[in-house]
């Protein structure tokens, strides 16, 4: 049943704007791909071109090889979930989810029936008989997700479905929109900028920025392996700080000052020459602080308890700043103004060209970590 | 999207424009031209204008107009607005009643107040007998300038009323507990946060109240005797022209056209430069006073309800008085009245207004929902003219509307002068405004998303349109429609101009009746028009479950 995505070169053009320049994407039969960036990447601009909201002024999306450019939004057979859901306010929850089944003319039993089924799965059903004012923020999310998908769409498009939703709703909405999108099986666009929603609920996601894909892949590659700079600080938190690779006979190591340095094993070696400056990522819990003479010093800032971890700000005495998670449990926290060394855990650092800001971490250096 | 040129919206907005441009435009520009040129030799000239200048007679009217203008509004500010205050801060027993009553005393045609305060105050009124018998004096009735004034203020209150009710619901009175915190007195919070934020909305009122005290003609006619105004000269001009050069009287109706545009402009920028966005989290709440302060307010609030209201139970009690050949009341009641407007003559008044009124309020439905959508969501070049060009009928006053419309359509190709077509028109155009602004604002509510989910599940942008955007559009529309019924009921400055005995409508029946003295038949024909316009308001808000209107 489900299709498949394939997005060729496309370009979008608003006056002299290009806002999306030769996008190419490929989304599988089945799986929930997310499109994640900041507002304003274009992440909104392609789904609403695969929709037909918008044209596509060059290049071409293809659902399962057919071309569907120049198909109009209502015979491309995609259901959509706005941000505002924009359910109909004078009719009600049936109504609302009858309106596309009666425009493409399906016949009073089998309407009947689908409404029954795709009330039960969305688990609204002793709604059915309301008028939407009603409800709550969930719930008219529950309707329009019925909606869309009860006219049996080929694609399903989510356009950051859970933003005006408040935090613990957000929460039960995405587990529940993760269910339902497994159980139907229908190949799913979602958009969103929040990354934790995004890593939470994608088979795969393309990290956006400024109309150009930074990078697609599982979430937990994107977290761990992220593809440059703008990745590994748009997902979660990232400290970059300066380092120098050294080639040595036994290896290549990262030296962050004159005292401390570690050694890589996952990186691509033709391309890094000795004494190449690169930008070392490091997420606050892949910093330890230790006693050891050797490592980056360091004053601590401030500290932020946060029951399950302790946060630090540290200053480096290269004039660089950092944060540190440490264990709350584990270790006692560390007073503010207290001189620490920092060593850090080798094998889960990202390291980046100083110039191109793209990663020099060999193409499945994520699998080596295991 | 949508790249063919043929589509609906592209269809409706030439058919639009074509109609505004062929009963707006080219009716307007006939009278400049009139106005500028000599009909006889078709050359340009400013004789028509020069004439005006020279001669006291003529351009006294404006200062005329302009004097009954800037005192009733200042007078309809100074009671509009206190007495909107209080209702918002004081609990007032009835204060949802008393909002109702105020809106029906604005509804109805000023005319009719004209001729209440005549029987009134007016030389054989019951108060002026009154005082003359009480304290032996010959006073002769309030007529010309003070009666124009008292008519029209007590006409015009209602609006500024109104809307600042509506500001004042929008005030957060966080804002004034803000200030109360910062050590503000009451009156320095009155002066310093209330008056600054619904400045604009006083202004804008203000400015509405001026135009429509500026444009009216019923009023002055009936009461102003010999103190007369701009829309009472164009009129006795025009019907003095007839047949004759009718330039002079296009040459008066462009100055004054002139006038109002001016206005408008200047309303527009203002309310451009002082407008807030507020919404109010936490309205103010009305308090309970206590002592002589509540029954004073109580006592207030009432009494300029009273007077607001007055002239509906005058025209509705004295159309049960029995008169003696029409004229002179007997001080008996009886039907009498009733049944020489509905047995003994034909009933084509009544008939006329309502039909006449029924085809303009359809029209306007219509078109108001397709230039509502199309300027706000189909915005391009021609949807903005069309935008600007439905502001016209804001600027244009009646009676010269009505007589574009006479010199613009009594000759071929298009020859609709005395028929229902032309009155339908003047209707449609004089009263279309309201139902525009108040499309306008709910169509500006409604989420494109909404349209665009629709056409994902499978919809045609045309069926999209009717079944999910008229839909949630129709409450908006009908609360304008409502005032533009209404208002068509009262229609008098261009009605008096575009009537034949065939379109003949119950305002112009009541003008025509007053001017004759024939006050028992004016009484139950205003009965009438009141009691219609109350009926249509109050099952309007039975209906919809809304306390207000959109003006």
């Amino acid at each position: 049943m489900s299709v498949s995505v394939n997005i060729d070169k496309v370009v979008k053009k608003f006056g002299e704007d290009k806002v999306i320049d030769k996008l190419s994407l490929d989304i599988q039969k089945g799986e929930l791909f997310t499109l994640l960036g900041p507002s304003g990447c274009g992440k909104t601009t392609l789904l609403r071109m695969i929709i037909g909201f918008h044209s596509i002024d060059d290049g071409q999306i293809k659902i399962d090889d057919k071309v569907i450019n120049h198909i109009p939004v209502n015979k491309r057979k995609m259901g959509m979930v706005f941000q505002n859901y924009a359910i109909f306010p004078h009719m009600t929850v049936e109504e609302n989810i009858a309106f596309g089944l009666k425009v493409n003319k399906i016949g009073k039993e089998e309407m009947t029936e689908r409404i029954d089924n795709i009330l039960k799965t969305v688990r609204i059903e002793e709604h059915k008989t309301k008028k939407p004012e009603n409800l709550s923020g969930g719930q008219q999310q529950r309707i329009a997700l019925a909606r869309a998908l009860v006219i049996h769409p080929k694609v399903l498009l989510m356009d950051e479905p859970l933003s005006n939703l408040d935090a613990k709703l957000r929460i039960e909405m995405r587990n529940a929109i993760k269910n339902i999108q497994q159980e139907v099986g229908i190949t799913t666009v979602y958009v969103t900028h929040d990354q934790e929603e995004a890593l939470a609920i994608s088979d795969r996601i393309a990290v956006m920025n400024k109309g150009i894909i930074q990078q697609i892949g599982k979430p937990e590659e994107i977290y761990s392996r992220p593809a440059n700079v703008f990745v590994s600080q748009f997902i979660g938190t990232s400290n970059i700080i300066k380092g120098i690779i050294k080639k040595k006979e036994d290896g290549l190591y990262v030296h962050l000052n004159d005292m401390y340095a570690v050694k890589m094993n996952n990186l691509k070696q033709d391309e890094i020459v000795d004494k190449q400056e690169v930008l070392v990522s490091v997420r606050p819990q892949e910093f330890i602080i230790t006693n050891e003479e050797s490592g980056i010093k360091g004053k601590i800032d401030s500290t932020m308890f946060l029951g399950l971890n302790t946060h630090y700000f540290v200053n480096l005495d290269s004039g660089e700043r950092v944060e540190v998670i440490q264990d709350s449990e584990e270790e006692e926290i560390l007073p503010e103004g207290k001189d620490i060394n920092l060593n850090i855990k080798s094998k889960k650092i990202n390291i980046y060209h100083a110039d191109t800001k793209e990663t020099l971490i060999k193409a499945g250096g994520h699998d080596e970590q295991k | 999207m949508n790249k063919n040129k043929f589509n609906l919206w592209n269809i409706s907005s030439v058919i639009i424009l074509l109609l505004m441009l062929i009963f707006i435009i080219y009716p307007l520009f006939l009278i400049l031209g009139k106005g500028i040129f000599n009909s006889e030799t078709g050359a340009f000239t400013f004789s028509h204008f020069i004439h005006f200048f020279e001669r006291k007679f003529y351009y006294i009217t404006i200062l005329n107009s302009f004097k009954v203008t800037i005192v009733s509004t200042i007078l309809a500010v100074i009671i509009g607005l206190p007495l909107a205050y209080m209702l918002r801060k004081i609990k007032i027993f009835g204060s949802r009643f008393i909002q109702i009553i105020v809106i029906v005393s604005y509804i109805s045609p000023p005319f009719i107040g004209a001729y209440a305060w005549i029987q009134l105050l007016g030389r054989s009124g019951v108060i002026t007998k009154f005082i003359n018998d009480t304290f032996q004096l010959n006073f002769d009735g309030i007529y010309g300038f003070a009666g124009i004034v008292l008519v029209l203020t007590l006409q015009s209150f209602p609006l500024v009323f109104i809307y600042i009710m509506g500001a004042l619901k929008n005030l957060d009175n966080s804002l004034v507990e803000a200030a109360e915190s910062l050590g503000y007195s009451n009156f320095q919070r009155m002066t310093k946060i209330i008056i600054p934020l619904i400045m604009p909305t006083i202004l804008a009122s203000s400015l509405l109240v001026f135009m429509r005290v500026i444009a009216d003609f019923g009023t002055p006619m009936l009461i102003g005797e010999g103190y007369r105004t701009m829309p009472v000269l164009i009129y006795q001009q025009f019907l003095s022209e007839v047949g004759g050069d009718a330039g002079f009287a296009a040459a008066i109706a462009t100055i004054f056209v002139i006038i109002t545009v001016t206005l408008f402009l200047l309303q527009r920028i203002l309310s451009r430069q002082y407008s807030y966005s507020m919404s109010a989290l936490k309205p103010m709440q009305a308090e309970t006073l206590s002592g002589t302060k509540n029954i004073l307010s109580h006592i207030a609030v009432y009494f300029i309800t009273f007077i607001g209201i007055l002239p509906q139970l005058v025209v509705i009690f004295t159309s049960f008085l029995e008169t003696s050949g029409g004229q002179v009341y007997t001080g008996r009641f009886s039907l009498e009245n009733y049944k020489n407007i509905l047995f003994d003559r034909d009933l084509n008044a009544i008939i006329n207004t309502y039909k006449m009124g029924f085809y303009a309020i359809i029209i306007i439905i219509i078109i108001g929902i397709f230039i509502s959508y199309l300027t706000v969501r189909k915005r391009n070049l021609m949807n903005s003219v069309i935008d600007t060009l439905s502001m016209f009928p804001f600027v244009i006053p009646g009676s010269v509307l009505g007589i574009a419309l006479v010199f613009a359509f009594s000759d071929e190709p298009i020859f609709i002068t005395g028929t229902v077509l032309i009155m339908v028109i003047a209707f449609v155009i004089r009263r279309m405004p309201y139902t525009i602004r108040s499309s306008t604002a709910i169509i500006s509510q409604i989420s494109p998303s909404i349209e665009e989910a629709a056409i994902s599940l499978g919809a045609s942008e045309t069926k999209t349109f009717y079944r999910i955007i008229v839909p949630m559009m129709l409450p908006g529309v009908l609360a304008g429609a409502i005032m533009s019924w209404v208002t068509i009921l009262g229609e008098l400055s261009a009605s008096i101009i575009l009537y034949s005995t065939e379109t003949q409508t119950l305002a112009v029946s009541i003008y025509t009746e007053v001017i004759r003295g024939n006050f028992g038949n004016a009484s139950a024909y205003s009965a009438v028009l009141t009691v219609t316009s109350i009926l249509s308001l109050l099952i309007f808000f039975k209906l919809t479950g809304k306390k207000e209107v959109d003006l």
